[in-house]
């Protein structure tokens, strides 16, 4: 048995739909931020993912699962049950890592690898390495407003893909690019996933990647985990249900 | 709480720095003269109100240029934080909706970047004061103590703010009303205590922190007068207790902020 690396425990988040109020409205109606609308877009789920695992996640838009990885990368607070991570860093890779627009490529590099938590020094080590697997040239220096958005994510994918972290949530870009970056990005993910020691969480639509890549599959319907298990089984149901 | 927020001091300690600084960077290739602004726009406004008070409605204060351009100085810091504290975690909803980072660090970038603009603009003040040959007197570090107060009472403001904002979309017209209001009222181009009419200049002056602020780092830096210590040190309390309501409710909430923004 080897160890727990992400464990999730009666997981609940909810979207309370107050958005923006007015001055007028908190005045009038202090309840405003209590009494909205709430959405639950995870209800109540536990499961464990072990160390060197790749769980493949999957289900319809609007199942929890975007939301369940942001929950897991720590940018939401569950409204009720744990979410542990005894197995390290956790990085998100979904659109963009988290860019300002207007500065460089490679001070995003940099400003990205310090949210991560890493000492400007590796970022700097790992810089070349990022600049060359993203292709981008002499864009590297430009404001990233400036970038399509084909450069974007693949800017977004060289830095997930190179500063290596633990637990590795990746939310839908394993199209990343054209068709070469694309092969380039695939061989490289593969690299990463396959690593022993790389906790992945895959949130995918495309049910060919997930066959090749994952190990188990969860498959999430209205917020809750409708099954979970051997790849290909879960993935034969949910293309049935699908139909 | 305290140990946690020293503990993210620390931790994001580098990305502050950098990303004032890249910002900054940012700020100076988008505009012709760059830098040259930060120095420019306090002096220009100097001199419209050296103009417009000065010889219009005849003020005698003593080095009078010099005395609205440090009041100046310290009052832009302030405002520049707090409108910027209002759209701050929306102005950074890409770097918020994709990684944990805790909130107030974004806004320590602000002060940074308007601290590096102000260390510039201080040097102009320097150079003032020698052209107008303000005798330096040891009161200076008091003035700098000021300004250290006046950092820490900006900062609970702004992490007060910067939470409600989130919240509430119109919250930055009454600020900016409320901004203006209180530059009129912090006497940056006029002696408040001595030439608003008694009782109100004097109560003005203590009540009004930048007032306070702007009036004790003013007399101690040009004119060699020690403040008010005891308004002062209820000032240092207040504003570290500003603080740490700010960073509390910030603790508190700001994993929602993702699902507003």
């Amino acid at each position: 048995m080897a160890d727990v690396a992400v464990s999730v425990k009666d997981l609940c988040i909810d979207y309370r739909n107050l958005a923006h109020i007015s001055i007028h409205q908190s005045i009038m109606n202090p309840n405003a931020l209590k009494k909205a609308d709430v959405v639950h877009a995870v209800r109540g789920i536990s499961f464990n993912v072990e160390k060197g695992e790749i769980l493949g996640i999957i289900g319809r838009n609007g199942s929890g699962k975007s939301t369940l990885l942001k929950a897991v990368a720590g940018i939401f607070q569950p409204d009720s049950g744990t979410i542990e991570t005894p197995g390290g860093r956790v990085s998100l890779m979904s659109i963009g890592v988290g860019f300002k627009p207007e500065i460089t490529g490679r001070e995003n590099i940099m400003t990205s690898g310090m949210l991560l938590g890493y000492t400007p020094e590796y970022t700097h080590n790992k810089m070349q390495e990022i600049i060359e697997f993203s292709e981008l040239g002499d864009f590297i220096d430009r404001p990233v407003r400036t970038y399509s958005s084909g450069m974007y994510s693949k800017l977004t994918f060289a830095i997930t893909a190179m500063l290596e972290t633990d637990i590795l949530l990746v939310d839908e870009v394993l199209s990343v690019g054209d068709e070469h970056f694309r092969k380039k990005s695939f061989a490289k993910m593969q690299e990463l996933i396959l690593d022993d020691n790389r906790t992945v969480l895959i949130v995918s639509h495309d049910i060919g990647t997930l066959r090749k890549l994952c190990t188990r599959v969860m498959w999430m319907h209205d917020g809750l985990i409708k099954e979970i298990g051997e790849t290909d089984p879960v993935l034969d149901r949910y293309q049935e249900f699908m139909q | 709480m305290l140990k946690r927020f020293l503990a993210d001091l620390r931790k994001y300690n580098y990305f502050c720095w950098y990303s004032a600084k890249t910002d900054l960077k940012a700020e100076v290739a988008n505009s012709y003269l760059n830098w040259v602004w930060w120095i420019l726009e306090p002096l220009c406004n100097m001199l419209v109100y050296t103009f417009v008070f000065g010889s219009v409605f005849g003020s005698n204060q003593q080095y009078y240029p010099v005395f609205i351009y440090s009041g100046l100085l310290m009052w832009n810091f302030f405002s520049r934080t707090v409108t910027y504290s209002i759209k701050c975690v929306r102005m950074n909803r890409d770097i918020v909706t994709k990684v944990y980072v805790p909130k107030f660090t974004l806004l320590i970038s602000n002060m940074l970047l308007n601290g590096i603009k102000l260390a510039i603009a201080l040097c102009i003040l320097a150079a003032m004061m020698l052209v107008f040959q303000v005798p330096l007197t040891p009161m200076i570090f008091v003035a700098i103590f000021v300004y250290l107060i006046m950092f820490i009472f900006a900062f609970g403001c702004s992490t007060i703010l910067l939470h409600f904002g989130v919240f509430i979309d119109d919250l930055g017209y009454a600020i900016a009303i409320l901004i203006n209001m209180m530059f009129f009222m912090s006497g940056v181009f006029n002696d408040i205590a001595t030439t608003v009419a008694a009782p109100f200049g004097q109560i003005l002056a203590n009540l009004n922190p930048m007032a306070f602020f702007i009036s004790s780092m003013r007399g101690a830096l040009l004119y060699g007068i020690m403040p008010d210590l005891r308004v002062l040190l209820d000032w240092a309390i207040i504003s570290i207790a500003l603080c740490v309501v700010g960073v509390r409710t910030i603790y508190k909430y700001e994993n929602s902020y993702v699902k507003v923004v």
